[in-house]
């Protein structure tokens, strides 16, 4: 065991874990943030998906001792108040059922309008395809994606 | 007047608490309370969710209920999860799409008992007729005396004989709420920020977690375990062996401080194993269903066989259950289907009053019938009995594919004497398959049969049903043996059409009866999908339709067989009146990208002793970009409100595989790939 410094959610959090501890069970069992969902462990699902260096990437695939020195932000940082345009989209087309891949899809779906905020079908296809939902949100999740996109250029 | 026996008694000083009794679906003399509404002398509105939310939305049809009846807004309404607790709530299953319909009745009658007992403790305060009063906005008002907060009247509404005030239900017709499009599901910004709490998210101070290696064939067992490696290593707290059945479905427990330490624990246990199947292999599995039919069907004229795989549950959130087993009773936090279900069985298993079971339901990452079941708790006690200390049993997703309860397997086989015209006239439907061994009964052919078969169409015929033993571990799978019956038929209908030149809407809507649901159902369906215009090159059409839980369902898919690719679904659904239209089309698309899921590829296979698959890398469910535009009409109908859960699924299977198999005769599931 050793100690660790990550940056998460804009604050430095230190943890005593051993190294090679994947940043998933970290950011759940050690930090509480348990928005981060586990749904695979082996980056195939998605619903883990939080934002290291403002891209989208899953913590359950990466190693505490190499999360270091990098900006990690769950969904629990990604608004303060949960009214990023991606939420509000979200909870404009009621789109989430069980809502247990949907943190990971938000926080795909943020990634991806960051950098590029007009995405088209095949695109957010692209983006959002190993974010898997059981409950089959998918035509929504489309939806809500190109209203986040409008969202954002009306605010702009 | 509510005819229905109305319970009423204030709790504590200055609040009003309507309990009603939940009638069961058929006609019943047995009471089983309670449903309640709770307002407090604050004028907060309380509701309790007997039922678990499982991504149905059970919540947000209570809360708009509940709003509706009480003349306030949705979010004035909080809500209660109830524990599990069948002397109170009576059922409390998440099953055979009941939900909505089980508790409407029950719940918008409590919260209209309220808001009486609020109109008529006004009327009497001011001295005018009840008639004279409204209640809106959390207040009851009068043209000439002005208003009074629902938190004004609350004692002397507790103090009413609820048996004088007669209790009406708001008709639809005057509906603010209910049955309107705006309001989405009341945790939709927990879920979105990551604030909802599912089991996984509920292990109390203190908890310790639990993995528990798993038999690596079917069946086996350990024969002995060397856990010294795992014992050494830090955050190792115990190492437990599982018995079956009591403790679940067996292994070994590694107990540690976190996630991590569980896991790395586990992946240095030594066990050696024995027992079981070792060289069990799905395809054979099939074969041997094939060999159970009959040697030859009962009508003679076209006949084809259809081949349907085991299907895996796979809900997002990996199965898990804290316990916390203490000298004088057990505490449960549980992603569960049936709080109640589980709390009568534990008690009767630890051998303790209902009243030392604890059962805490949290909201579910989906469930698909998986969380019926209660082997996650069981390994959960057994764990913190051992240790003494809360303990959470954490599933990892291959644990979840690799030893589920599955769907099982099935052989098909569809003849039909065809008569004059190319339409069918007499008609068998032989299966073979297995029992649900989750359930023993759920073995006998006769309840498979009525569970699969609901074969709407006026060809006379019979269904027969053989079952063999199941070799592997089978449950309850959203739409019980009506997702593999309905596909055959549905697929046999559409070659015989396919065969005799016909219009599959034409063909159906000739084998219905003019006035039926699913008859006006086919029409708005064809008229979204403009069936009367012809394809787009290249582009083919499935048509199939289901009545069962209550509702209705016409399902005509759009797809391009070439591409592989689905284009357009187009469903037109009867649930009677749709309390949360929103909901209603979210239970559709689910259902529709299940079927388009199971039809395009994923399936369950075993071999050599084991589930091949380990996760949504090699179980192809379906992604975004595969999934087409999905087209939902609700149509309103008379007919008393209806289950949804499920009854998409099987219709929009068959018709999505007739869709993308053109002219080629689909034989199983998932369509164009080996099955088993």
């Amino acid at each position: 065991m050793a100690r660790y410094t990550l940056r998460v959610n804009g604050e430095r959090r230190e943890v005593d874990v051993d190294g090679d501890t994947p940043l998933l069970w970290v950011l759940r069992d050690e930090l509480g943030l348990t928005g981060v969902k586990y749904g695979c462990g082996v980056g195939l699902c998605g619903a883990c998906t939080s934002h290291v260096d403002g891209e989208a990437a899953r913590p359950c695939v990466k190693t505490t001792a190499e999360s270091v020195r990098t900006r990690i932000t769950t969904v629990e940082g990604l608004s303060r108040d949960g009214d990023h345009p991606v939420q509000r989209a979200w909870r404009e087309l009621d789109v989430a059922q069980c809502g247990y891949c949907q943190p990971g899809q938000v926080m795909a779906a943020a990634a991806l309008l960051a950098r590029d905020p007009d995405p088209d079908d095949a695109a957010i296809g692209e983006a959002l395809r190993d974010n898997v939902c059981r409950c089959g949100t998918y035509p929504r999740i489309r939806d809500a994606v190109r209203r986040a996109s409008r969202i954002m250029r009306e605010e702009r | 007047m509510i005819s229905r026996r109305t319970l009423l008694r204030g709790a504590g000083v200055g609040a009003l608490v309507v309990a009603v009794p939940i009638p069961a679906l058929a006609a019943s003399d047995e009471l089983v309370p309670n449903v309640f509404v709770r307002l407090d002398d604050s004028g907060r509105i309380t509701a309790t969710v007997p039922r678990p939310d499982t991504g149905q939305g059970v919540r947000t049809v209570v809360a708009l209920m509940v709003a509706e009846e009480l003349a306030v807004g949705v979010r004035d309404v909080a809500l209660e999860q109830a524990a599990g607790d069948t002397e109170r709530y009576g059922s409390q299953a998440v099953t055979n799409s009941t939900s909505v319909r089980q508790l409407a009745t029950p719940i918008r009658t409590a919260a209209a008992t309220a808001r009486c007992l609020l109109v008529t403790a006004a009327a009497q305060r001011w001295g005018v007729p009840v008639a004279e009063c409204t209640a809106r906005d959390g207040a009851v008002r009068h043209p000439r005396r002005g208003r009074l907060a629902y938190r004004a009247l609350v004692p002397a509404a507790a103090a009413l004989d609820p048996a004088t005030v007669p209790v009406e239900l708001t008709p639809p017709e005057k509906w603010r709420l209910l049955g309107k499009t705006r309001d989405g599901r009341v945790d939709a910004r927990d879920i979105v920020t990551g604030r909802t709490r599912y089991g996984i998210d509920s292990r109390p101070a203190g908890s310790l977690v639990a993995v528990v290696a798993r038999p690596p064939w079917i069946g086996a067992t350990p024969q002995s375990v060397d856990d010294t490696a795992a014992r050494g290593l830090p955050g190792v707290v115990d190492v437990l062996t599982l018995t079956t059945p009591a403790d679940g479905q067996g292994g070994v427990a590694v107990i540690a401080r976190s996630t991590h330490q569980a896991l790395r624990g586990r992946d240095a246990l030594k066990i050696t194993w024995g027992g079981g199947t070792p060289a069990a292999d799905s395809r054979t599995w099939l074969a041997d269903l094939r060999s159970a039919l009959p040697a030859q069907s009962p009508v003679t004229g076209f006949e084809r066989v259809y081949e349907m795989p085991l299907l895996a549950h796979a809900p997002m959130e990996p199965m898990n259950a804290t316990a916390h087993v203490r000298p004088d009773g057990v505490t449960i936090w549980a992603p569960t289907q049936d709080p109640g279900g589980l709390r009568t069985q534990l008690a009767r298993q630890l051998g303790l009053p209902a009243t030392a079971v604890r059962v805490e339901t949290t909201t579910s990452g989906g469930a698909f019938g998986r969380r019926i079941e209660t082997d996650p708790v069981l390994e959960a006690v057994a764990c913190s009995r051992r240790v003494g200390a809360p303990v959470q049993v954490l599933w990892t997703r291959a644990d979840d594919m690799r030893h589920d309860s599955y769907r099982p397997m099935s052989v098909h086989r569809l003849s039909a004497e065809i008569g004059a015209g190319g339409v069918p006239v007499r008609r068998a439907h032989e299966v073979a398959t297995w029992g649900l061994t989750v359930l023993p009964f759920f073995s006998n052919p006769a309840l498979i049969k009525a569970s699969g078969d609901h074969f709407p169409y006026g060809v006379p015929g019979d269904v027969t049903v053989t079952v063999r033993p199941a070799p592997l571990r089978t449950g309850f799978w959203r739409a019980v043996y009506a997702g593999q019956f309905v596909y055959a038929e549905e697929n046999f209908l559409s070659e015989i059409g396919t065969r005799s030149g016909l219009d599959q809407v034409a063909l159906r809507r000739s084998l219905l009866p003019a006035d039926s649901r699913l008859h006006r159902l086919l029409d708005t369906a064809a008229e979204r999908a403009r069936w009367t215009r012809p394809p787009a090159r290249g582009t083919h059409r499935g048509v199939a339709c289901l009545e069962e839980y209550g509702s209705a369902i016409a399902v005509i898919a759009v797809a391009d067989p070439s591409a592989r690719r689905v284009l357009r679904v187009h469903a037109a659904v009867d649930v009677g009146v749709a309390l949360h239209p929103s909901g209603v089309r979210a239970q559709v698309e689910g259902c529709v990208v299940d079927a388009l899921s199971t039809v395009l590829g994923a399936q369950i296979t075993v071999r050599d002793g084991h589930v091949a698959q380990s996760s949504f890398g090699d179980y192809a469910w379906a992604r975004i970009g595969q999934t087409p535009e999905i087209d939902v009409t609700i149509v309103q109908s008379n007919a008393p409100l209806g289950g949804l859960g499920e009854l998409a699924y099987p219709p929009a299977a068959a018709a999505i595989a007739a869709a993308l198999a053109g002219e080629e005769p689909v034989t199983g599931m998932p369509f164009g790939t080996d099955v088993g």
